[in-house]
Parts: C-alpha cells; structure tokens; sequence
C-alpha cells in the first residue's frame, strides 16, 4: 500500500515495505498540500498553496518528479476574487475539475495544463448571497455521473448541472441551513455542506456529511433525508462509499462549535444498509482519548477493501480488510489536509 | 538594463531552471516580466488577481524594498523574498 499524505508543510509518501512503513519527504517542503488528483492518462496531480505565494499545480509520472504548470486556476482581476485554495480534483474522462477558494469551479481539457472556468456555476445568480463559511467561501466536493455535475460548496450548498454544467440548481431541500430561524423561509442558498459521496452505478443515490448532520437522497438531491441512526454525532466532514462493497464510511465529531471525537473517541463508523444504521468499523482503535480531527479530504479508499484517513493532529490510520482492524501508523506528520490511497 | 534576480527557496519547485536568473528591464515590472518569459509558473506565485505583487511577497533593488515602477539600475541584483508575516 502506498499513500500520499498532503499537509500543513509539505506532501509525503508512505509506503508498506513488509512488515513496516516508511515515509519519503517531504515533497513540497514549505507549501501546504490541499489536494491529490490523477489524470485518465495516470499522470499524479498535486495541489499546493502558500499564504505567501498562494496556488500551485504539479504533475508527476512517479510521484518522485515532479513539474509545475504554468497557468492553475486564477480568478480575473474583474472579478475581485482571490484564488485561495484548491480542496480537490475530479477525474471524468479525459476532463479534470477543480473546486477552489474563494469558492468556484474550474475544468480542464489538457491534463491540467490550463483551465477554464465554469461560468454557470461561478456566476450563478445567487453569488451575492455566497458568504463564507468557518473554512472560507469554497467549493470542495465534486461528483459526476449520469450526465450531471453535483458540486459541494461550504455555507452555500449542493449545486447540480444537469447540461454539462450550463445551468445549475440548488439541491439542498430536506436540509436545514446554517444560521437561519426556523421561523424564516428556506433560502435558495445557506446550507453547509462537508462532504458527498454517491454510487456511480446509480448517481442519484447520494449520501452528505453536511454542517446539519448525515443525509442521503435517492433521487440525485432533489430531497434530502436524514440517516444518523447509531452514530454518536451527525457533525463531521468525511462521507466515503466503497464502490465495490457498497459500505459507506463517516468519522463522526462531536459538533460544530466542538470539532473533535465525542469523548475522545476516534472511530471510523460504517454502514451496510446505505446509510440506514451506523456502527463503529472493526477494532484497532486506541483506548486513549484522541482529540484530533478528520477533515473532508484527508479519507480515500481504493475500492478493493483498503481504507485510510489522516487526521488534523498529523496521525495516519489505515486497515486492509474493509474495515475490520485498523492500526495507526507511528509516524507523525503535520496537520493532514488530504489523503490520497495511490492505486 | 541587465540586472540579476534572486528567487527564494520556497520557490524551487515552482521553477525549471533555477532560482537566480539574469534578465533585462528598466525597472522592476519589466525586470519580472522578463523573469516571467524564462519562468512563466512563477508568475502566479509573485503576482496576484490585481496585477500587483502579492502582499505577502517582498521585491528589493540594490538591498531596498521596491515597487513595480522602481528603476533598476544596470548590474543591480533585484531579489524576491518572503515577507515575515505571522508568527
């Protein structure tokens, strides 16, 4: 198993050599390491940021190489946006699309070469009454399937395309917003997504970490429905499905003002039945209180029973038999943004 | 003019041949353009949506801090450093 660990300072490369581990690095030394992608063609791509000299996109044959592209994603002077962050590629096709902060949506035809933005959505209709979350105003999830494009943006919602990303609708009804009365009518925008995850045989099976609790919807989100049953809490960032077994996976936190295990209780939490009923994942787990956290990006699985995640106290788990029995490496490293399972 | 340009070593990963360069300009924007033609993805690491060198980044002439319409004069070393910002 080998994984790429991006964090606070720098990218690393844990590899299983028999029985042990080892850890190349850092990659990166000094920047931020927001995001990992891989192109159809299997060139790596690494995201980097730096609150000095802001984003970057490397490319990598053997992720010990790496080269620089010349022209990432930028806003235009016009816009008076500041290109922030990018949270995450998405690979469909020979297309590859970033989210980014300040939040947007950018494609790419070229393997990352240059990028395009996607007006539809970054111009949509509602950008005034974008406000930004506790993470800054970004969009940070993508899915893709059936000829639609679901787009997770933070303290705005889910937005769906379904021409190719044209037009977008907010998807977020069965969801409360954040910050609003009950008593006040539902914005069209104003629900704080953490993380999506859905079932590519069957896209508009979708399941949502959001900043309101753990929900699903069957019909491409549409309608929301809640499924927190067994969990200890239903904040969190992380939702990850298992393509192969269907299984999904939560790392639950205590709350929003409260951002760590409840109890110091770091678990995996997983469900069988598609969200109906949660339960803790395996065995492994450390007695010890753990008051560290999971963020949206730093889960990836590989489809074939091999999961990790990284936490924002710098420590990697990871298990080998579709969450059975977890072990937490030794290594530390710095607080972890994302983690990417290389296949 | 024909002046030399120090980039910082945060920056070597973002560039192909190396982070001392000789280039040619009047004054500092022409000096980064120039740098930009040898350098293009460092760029949008010095420069932000504005046009403007990035708040965080710090350009000097001669060993004094500089804008972009600072003259710089022939043989001068024009150096790119990161600004002390934080804690």
């Amino acid at each position: 198993m080998r994984i790429a660990v991006g964090t606070e300072k720098g990218g690393y490369l844990v590899t299983e050599t028999g029985d042990s581990w080892s850890v190349a690095g850092p990659m990166f030394p000094g920047w931020k390491v927001t995001a990992f992608g891989r192109t159809a063609g299997g060139t790596h791509l690494a995201a980097v940021g730096s609150n000095w000299f802001g984003v970057g996109i490397h490319r990598s044959d053997n992720l010990t190489a790496w080269s620089p592209t010349d022209t990432p994603p930028s806003w235009s002077k016009e816009s008076g946006r500041k290109m922030e962050e990018i949270w995450t590629f998405h690979t469909d096709g020979d297309r590859i699309l970033a989210a980014v902060a300040q939040a947007g949506l950018f494609t790419s035809d070229d393997d990352g070469d240059t990028w395009s933005a996607v007006e539809g959505l970054n111009e949509h209709r509602t950008r005034d009454d974008w406000h930004p979350g506790f993470g800054g105003l970004c969009a940070h999830r993508i899915l893709t399937g059936a000829d639609r494009i679901w787009v997770g943006i933070s303290a705005v919602g889910v937005f769906r395309s379904d021409d190719g990303g044209k037009t977008w609708s907010s998807k977020n009804d069965g969801v409360p917003p954040v910050g609003v009365p009950a008593d006040v009518p539902r914005p069209e925008v104003g629900y704080c997504v953490h993380g999506l995850a859905h079932d590519p045989e069957s896209p508009q099976r979708i399941w949502r970490q959001d900043h309101a609790g753990m929900f699903r919807s069957r019909d491409g989100g549409d309608t929301w429905e809640r499924i927190e049953s067994g969990l200890p809490s239903g904040f969190g960032f992380v939702i990850w499905r298992d393509d192969n077994s269907g299984r999904l996976f939560t790392i639950p936190l205590t709350s929003d003002e409260n951002r760590v295990p409840v109890d110091g209780e770091l678990r995996a939490y997983v469900s069988d039945d598609d969200g109906d009923s949660w339960l803790v994942s395996g065995s492994g787990w450390s007695e010890a209180p753990q008051y560290t956290g999971v963020l949206r990006g730093a889960f990836d699985g590989d489809n074939q029973g091999r999961f990790c995640f990284g936490t924002t106290g710098g420590k990697l788990w990871l298990t080998d038999d579709n969450g059975s029995a977890w072990q937490q490496l030794e290594a530390s490293f710095p607080r972890i943004d994302a983690v990417r399972l290389l296949r | 003019m024909t002046v030399k340009v120090r980039l910082p070593r945060i920056l070597t990963q973002a560039v192909r041949d190396g982070l001392r360069h000789e280039v040619t300009g009047d004054d500092v924007g022409q000096v980064l353009h120039g740098l930009f033609e040898k350098e293009p993805g460092v760029r949008n690491h010095l420069i932000d949506e504005d046009g403007r060198i990035r708040t965080h980044v710090l350009v000097f002439v001669d060993g004094e801090r500089a804008g972009l319409s600072t003259p710089v004069p022939d043989g001068v070393e024009v150096q790119v450093l990161q600004a002390v910002s934080g804690g």
